[in-house]
């Protein structure tokens, strides 16, 4: 396990596939954090968004034969969190509700363009208040830094709906933070 | 978080440590690929196989008057539609586990997949499989109601020669 944080996760992958099963921590060390903030955005439960991540890190290691190396691992691991946590939001058919009263910063200005950075934080508040469909792929791309090809492999949908999905995303976000 | 991750880490290594959690093999993998492939590849040749059977069916009647079409409904196969459709489910269901079926519009890759089967049905009967089936093939019996009585003379004559 010494030069693990030189291993690219898929080099951990074949390592662990091959008897070395120490190394599947060194995984979930460097995805837990990144996993929880997106089940937790999923679901709204700490606690549930907990479970879902342990829940898909044991399924990934179960699964793990089943892992393509030339793909992304990341990738792979997110559409299972994904998974996870839609199986929790349909059994308990937990909707998001649009919520009216934002505590927003007075000096935001909506005039602004949505730089990743500077928004970063305003995106991660506002995101709670729109549906599903459009605030996964949104803060899929501002917060956990995906590209559109790694969207659409998380989501299983094509390129081009990602893109349109952030873009009225964006749209939607912006007059809902208008409204306060 | 940082607390939650060791909890997580923890819980999942200890699983994995006393064998509680095992990684499937390879080979499991590797019999789920060919058995989608398989799968598939049966789900489209039952279909097209039915679509032709259903034309031929059809051809062999040829409703012309009362009689024809009540007979044509009589012998009508109404269960090969039915395990058409059982069929179509299958391999659209079966062919959403491929990547190249999120990549492109899936819609457009399940209409031309049933476009597809549908054309197919239509050419194997055009070009004459599903009469030598009725005539020679091992699912003979299952073709017998709609030759002789009803197949129209030329194309009966057609299928003794």
């Amino acid at each position: 396990m010494s030069d693990s944080t030189v291993l690219t996760d898929e080099e951990i992958v074949e390592r662990v596939r091959s008897d070395d099963r120490e190394l599947f921590a060194v995984l979930m060390d460097r995805y837990t954090d990144k996993l929880l903030r997106y089940a937790n955005h999923l679901v709204h439960d700490e606690g549930g968004a907990q479970h879902i991540v342990q829940d898909a890190f044991i399924n990934a290691y179960i699964h793990l034969h089943g892992f393509d190396v030339q793909k992304k691992f990341s990738s792979w691991l997110y559409r299972i969190v994904h998974n996870e946590a839609m199986n929790v939001v349909k059994k308990y058919k937990k909707e998001i509700p649009l919520i009216d009263d934002f505590d927003m910063k007075d000096d935001y200005s909506l005039e602004e363009e949505f730089e990743q950075k500077e928004i970063q934080a305003q995106v991660e508040t506002c995101l709670s208040a729109l549906p599903l469909l459009y605030s996964e792929p949104l803060s899929l791309y501002y917060l956990d830094d995906k590209s559109y090809e790694e969207i659409s492999t998380i989501l299983r949908i094509p390129m081009g709906t990602v893109a349109t999905r952030i873009r009225r995303a964006k749209k939607i976000i912006k007059k809902i933070c208008q409204k306060n | 978080m940082s607390e939650e991750l060791k909890n997580i880490s923890a819980v999942v290594m200890e699983k994995i440590s006393h064998n509680k959690i095992k990684m499937r093999s390879k080979i499991y993998f590797v019999v789920g690929s060919i058995s989608t492939f398989v799968g598939l590849v049966g789900s489209v040749v039952l279909s097209v196989f039915l679509v032709g059977f259903i034309r031929f069916s059809i051809r062999t009647h040829r409703p012309m008057g009362g009689y024809r079409f009540d007979r044509m409904m009589e012998l009508f196969p109404w269960w090969a539609p039915i395990l058409i459709l059982g069929s179509f489910v299958l391999g659209i269901w079966l062919l959403r586990m491929y990547d190249f079926s999120f990549k492109k519009n899936f819609k457009l890759i399940a209409g031309g997949f049933i476009v597809a089967i549908i054309i197919g049905g239509f050419i194997i009967d055009t070009l004459g499989l599903m009469t030598f089936l009725a005539r020679r093939g091992p699912i003979r019996g299952l073709m017998k109601p709609y030759i002789q009585q009803d197949m129209p003379q030329d194309e009966f004559r057609r299928m003794r020669n």
